[in-house]
């Protein structure tokens, strides 16, 4: 056995240690960010805080969770993420089936696909695809959150490289059984992709989540914003030159450390749906499957 | 085989894509036609604004720093799109040897971190962190007797610095998808290999990286999409006057002269300009794909 | 049965007018209050309350103004209100019976009013019969759209006394906005020297070191150079910014601005300045540039300013301002509020005094200065009663800008929102209303509601000579803004000859649009790089030719045009 020889194990202990260190280097920005929201304001205005709070409270958090705005943005970014990365997953499987099927068994496939691919490289801009959400009717609609994110083609491209991978045996033993591609697509095809449909549920959840765009110029009430949108707006930087002197407005400007613990809970959700999802990369179920 | 017949279910199954596809991608594409306009905020619209062929694009190629800034562009992007691909393929790789299931599942959740932050955020940080006077780098840098080093006031160091921070922004994240073709791995390769007495490092180089290079070669060919995109946010946030020569790109000088002053027939023309090279070498890389190694990209 | 109901409704007749009768006169009460205040209103529209062309202090029934707002992202609401429905709303439609009507709003961060403007416009949306516009590029747009009307006219017909003597004050404020003499929209007036700057230097390190307030560039030098090599606080030279400015946007912004060095040597740069020929000049091609450069350069060397001055913005300048590391910050006259108030929170006994911009070595000294105005109102050309717009403006002139005590916004605009009352009659701390405070200014239909560029200013003398605040606006300031605040007016003010405004305040001229940026991006280029050293002083030359050749010259040409235009 290969991991019991001794440069094997070397190797391992570097491996680790190296890998882990990698990992403390990504964690101290988000650290940084906690000691921030933690940290009194004229400290954190004055950039004296690095990992460790300076003056410890937690007004910046009493101040986020009173912030009714807050809370029901965060409300419509779960609807938006659960509905939106549902809606994503169920047209990529019906879309990436199909297309992942050789141009000798599907004659079609290679122009969908190219017809799909062209929608990620060219786009009309703005402009038009603001008069389509306005005939719609989708403007200061949820749905326009929802509806034209709705075809997420880089994931229908890599679910249809993942479904490629499953065995020829599974899907021609259900076709002869008389299953349709219907029915082989759920039956057979779902059940051993779910390392696949984990990782796009996962990056479609975080697409979701982060978007903030849409919610900018197509909702008028920041009580409809998602989080995303809600978080663009206060974390960017005023440009005084460019707007009127309020004193009383002042205060309210500086306000880096509610702005770290918004960063930080708005960031919370995803961070921590993360390590839920690793238990689907288990190795060996494409295998398990094909054994039965 | 009696699958043929039942192609029809395979047009049925695409069609709900195919539909949003039409409406909010192709619909909307009838705006290209405003990069030969000199678009017209009113009395004019997408189909009333004056035709003037191809002056936008004259416009965008006749500045004294057209070159410079597409160069820049074209060089940044690049490199960003060979280190997003090598760095989450090599970590990927790494972190399958890491045995322990706590310890790999760790590792893999704490670099998933940076992706989650932005760019304002991160520029903020990397100031501090870079800066010459006292910054963390540098005075580590100082300790091993190097002086101090000018990471985002120097135009190639702010190239390296901007390449290297997105590197790390994002490797995390993009190890996912690699994670994911490793679990499809079918272990009894391993399990065959084993019993052959292979090495870990010959079971590596013959049944591991083989298994990811299709998914590499998927992401890599689809990142070309962004063969002119250098990062917006990450470049608008960090440049600075001393690195406008090597740092400006085709996307803030867009959004200087055009986006802040509402002249969308010029942006269309320059974004039309970055989807046509785009295009071309995705096609270019998925014909190669196939001639070479006979696999569809998509 | 039908009689009665006859009866009813005759009596329900004459109650409502007892009703309008009984309003009629609690209104001429108020006028009688403030008298003073109001005359100008009250010639206008007269006591009919009625002219010939529809003007009306109230509408019966009420008219109907649709407009579109960007939401400042800081403004809070309170009560369940919107921006479409709010405090504000429903008193303009009990006050003055003008419902207003939002067609969109949008909370503007990211440029996303500009960009949604421009989509909805685009797109074939209803256009607002009033909108009030920021964005200077998007305004010239509009007008230029010929969606909306002529102004001058309606605003010397309409406009009462108090509004017209407050535009009065700078004639310039119409310049953006006229077209071939004509007035296409209503400068929205903001108060004077918001963005002029001054000096703040620590004054407990200046007591330890026994040094007076730098009045020249060379004792300036001196300061600065005891600030980091003889810190007070104990600090070592490199902890130390003695003079905390950045140029990673601009030369010349609103805080931790550099513009004042050049202006010791007579120019300011980044804007148009009057030359002595009469004619408008570029200021960063004037040869006083190079000096300027150079004295920033021989700063950097010596470590004065930070060594990363290129790489910091605005904001980034406060940082060693609040953190107590900096000696000097060049900035507006209200910084002392924010930030500067928190300097003492990490560091006990720092004192921050405002001071006058020193004086180059010809005894030169000249600061940029603010406009009066920060926007522009535009109406509809389609809007059916324009005259509503001046009913509502005409009332917050004269009950709003400057009253004199007594009037209905004596203490602020909205009870419970902008301020409150305690139970013993006075006023409450803003900080103290019950639910908080929120700007309900903002919810006003024009920007700010109304402000008299040269009220604030006053005010602020006023207490500064020592005078009790008595006026809405004395008190605002005296309770809003930070304690030196009075102060720094004062030496603001004793300054007014050497601030100068960006003469140019036109559309951007057409060589401006296809050469402007590329201009601007070298200009920067060379100017850091010379503070660098990466450049010798002389490529300053170098960069006047390639300006002149690049489009400079023609644009110089362009903008005298304009001006010769608008004089």
């Amino acid at each position: 056995m290969y991991h019991k020889t001794v440069p094997y194990r070397i190797f391992n202990l570097f491996n680790t240690a190296f890998l882990l260190l990698l990992g403390l280097l990504c964690v101290l920005p988000l650290i940084h960010v906690l000691a921030v929201s933690f940290s009194a304001k004229s400290a954190a205005d004055a950039n004296l805080v690095n990992l460790w709070p300076v003056d410890f409270t937690t007004v910046a958090y009493e101040k986020t969770i009173n912030n009714p705005v807050f809370l029901s943005s965060l409300w419509v970014a779960v609807k938006r993420t659960v509905i939106g990365t549902v809606l994503t997953l169920g047209l990529a499987c019906l879309a990436a089936y199909p297309m992942s099927k050789e141009s000798t068994v599907f004659k079609g496939r290679n122009v969908y696909a190219w017809v799909f691919v062209f929608t990620m490289i060219f786009s009309g801009g703005l402009v038009p695809f603001y008069v389509v959400i306005q005939k719609l009717g989708l403007m200061n609609n949820f749905w326009v959150l929802i509806l034209p994110a709705a075809v997420n083609v880089w994931l229908t491209i890599l679910l249809l490289n993942f479904f490629r991978g499953v065995p020829k045996e599974l899907e021609e033993a259900a076709l002869i059984d008389g299953a349709g591609h219907f029915r082989t697509l759920i039956s057979i095809y779902l059940p051993v992709s779910l390392p696949a449909l984990a990782t796009l549920g996962l990056f479609s959840m975080v697409f979701h989540w982060n978007s903030w765009f849409d919610g900018l110029l197509y909702l008028h009430n920041k009580a409809d914003y998602p989080l995303a949108t809600f978080l663009q707006t206060v974390i960017v930087q005023k440009d005084m030159s460019s707007m009127s002197i309020n004193p009383k407005e002042m205060e309210l400007l500086s306000q880096k450390t509610v702005n770290a613990a918004q960063i930080f809970l708005g960031a919370l959700p995803v961070l921590v749906i993360y390590p839920f999802l690793q238990k689907f990369f288990v190795k060996g179920l494409v295998l398990g499957s094909v054994k039965e | 085989m009696r699958g043929f017949k039942r192609s029809w279910q395979f047009h049925l199954m695409i069609l709900p894509s195919l539909l949003f596809l039409i409406v909010f991608a192709y619909l909307p594409m009838a705006g290209i036609v405003m990069a030969f306009q000199d678009f017209k905020l009113l009395g004019g619209g997408i189909f009333g604004s004056p035709w003037i062929g191809l002056e936008n694009f004259r416009t965008m190629f006749e500045r004294e720093d057209s070159l410079q800034v597409i160069w820049n562009t074209f060089f940044i992007a690049a490199l960003k799109i060979i280190f997003n691909l090598l760095a989450p393929f090599t970590f990927a790789i790494l972190l399958n040897e890491v045995r322990k299931a706590f310890l790999s599942r760790t590792i893999q959740t704490l670099v998933y971190l940076p992706h989650f932050l932005s760019w304002v955020i991160l520029g903020g940080i990397l100031l501090n962190i870079l800066s010459t006077d006292g910054g963390l780098v540098n005075r580590a840098l100082g300790a091993i007797g190097i002086d101090p080093i000018f990471f985002l006031g120097e135009g190639n160091w702010f190239r390296f610095t901007v390449i290297a921070s997105e590197v790390w922004k994002e490797f995390g994240y993009g190890t996912i998808v690699f994670l994911a073709a490793l679990a499809n791995i079918n272990p009894s390769l391993y399990e065959a290999a084993e019993v052959d007495g292979a090495s870990r490092w010959k079971q590596t180089l013959h049944i591991t990286i083989p298994s990811l290079i299709p998914m590499a070669v998927v992401v890599g060919t689809l990142s070309l999409g962004n063969i002119l995109n250098a990062g917006f946010d990450q470049i608008f946030n960090l440049y600075n006057p001393l690195v406008y020569e090597k740092g400006d790109i085709i996307d803030t000088f867009v959004y200087r002269t055009a986006i802040m002053e509402g002249k969308f027939g010029f942006a269309t023309a320059v974004g039309l300009f970055k989807s046509i090279v785009s295009m071309a070498l995705i096609v270019i890389s998925y014909r190669i794909a196939y001639k070479v190694a006979n696999y569809r990209v998509f | 049965m039908k009689a009665f109901t006859k009866k009813g409704l005759l009596l329900a007749v004459a109650c409502m007018m007892l009703i309008s009768l009984l309003g009629a006169c609690g209104k001429a009460d108020n006028d009688g209050n403030n008298a003073g205040a109001n005359n100008g209103g009250a010639n206008d529209a007269g006591e009919t309350a009625e002219t010939g062309n529809g003007y009306k202090d109230k509408y019966d029934p009420p008219v109907t103004i649709t407009t579109v707002w960007g939401v400042d992202p800081e403004l809070k609401f309170k009560n369940g209100e919107t921006i479409e429905n709010n405090v504000a709303t429903k008193w303009a439609m009990d006050t003055l019976g003008i419902e207003i009507k939002s067609l969109w709003s949008v909370t503007d961060s990211n440029n996303a009013f500009a960009t949604k403007m421009r989509l909805a416009l685009t797109s074939g949306e209803e256009i607002p019969d009033v909108v009030t516009i920021g964005d200077a590029q998007l305004a010239q747009d509009l007008i230029d759209s010929g969606l909306f009307r002529e102004v001058g006219s309606l605003f010397d017909q309409y406009a009462n006394d108090t509004w017209k003597a407050a535009m009065a004050i700078d004639e310039n404020v119409w310049n953006p906005y006229t077209r071939d003499g004509k007035r296409m929209g209503i400068p929205v007036l903001d108060y004077a020297y918001n963005h002029d700057y001054l000096l703040w230097i620590r004054q407990d390190w200046l007591d330890k070191l026994n040094l007076q307030a730098p009045k020249t560039l060379a004792e300036l030098e001196t300061v600065m150079e005891k600030f980091k090599n003889e810190n007070p606080d104990g600090l070592s030279p490199d902890q130390v910014t003695p003079l905390s400015i950045g140029f990673k946007n601009k030369m010349s912004t609103w805080m931790g601005d550099p513009s004042w060095v050049f202006g010791a040597y007579g120019t300011l740069p980044e804007q148009w300045n009057a030359g002595a020929d009469g004619k408008l000049e570029y200021g960063s091609i004037n040869p006083g540039m190079k000096q300027g450069l150079e004295t920033l350069k021989s700063w950097h060397d010596k470590g004065y300013i930070p060594q990363e001055a290129a790489l910091w913005d605005e904001n980034k300048t406060a940082e060693p301002a609040v953190a107590g590391t900096a000696g000097i910050i060049p900035g507006p006259y209200w910084m002392s509020g924010w930030p500067l108030s928190d300097t003492a929170k990490n560091v006990p006994g720092a004192v921050w005094k405002p001071y006058a911009i020193p004086a180059g070595p010809d005894g030169k000294a000249m600061r940029h200065g603010t406009h009066f105005t920060n926007g522009v109102t535009l109406i509809s050309a389609k809007m059916e009663h324009p005259e509503a717009l001046f009913t509502y403006q005409n009332y917050m002139f004269d009950n709003y800008a400057d009253p004199k005590p007594g009037s209905v916004f004596d203490n602020g605009l909205f009870k419970n929102y902008d301020y409150d009352i305690a139970e013993d009659g006075t006023l409450l701390r803003w900080e103290d209303i019950p639910g908080g405070y929120v700007n309900s200014v903002r919810y006003l239909l024009v920007r700010d509601g109304a402000r008299i560029p040269d009220a604030q200013m006053k005010a602020l003398l006023n207490l500064a000579d020592g005078k009790e605040a008595t006026t809405r606006l004395e008190k605002e300031v005296q309770t809003a803004y930070g304690l030196e605040t009075p102060g720094a007016a004062k030496v603001l003010l004793s300054q007014e000859d050497i601030s100068f405004k960006n003469m140019f305040t036109g559309p951007p001229t057409e060589t401006m649009s296809s050469k402007l940026d590329y201009l601007n991006k070298i200009e920067l280029q060379t100017f850091n790089e010379i503070i660098y050293g990466q450049k010798p002083v002389d490529a300053f030359d170098d960069f006047v030719s390639t300006w002149k050749s690049g489009g400079g010259d023609k644009i110089t040409e362009e903008v005298n045009t304009w001006y010769d235009s608008v004089k």
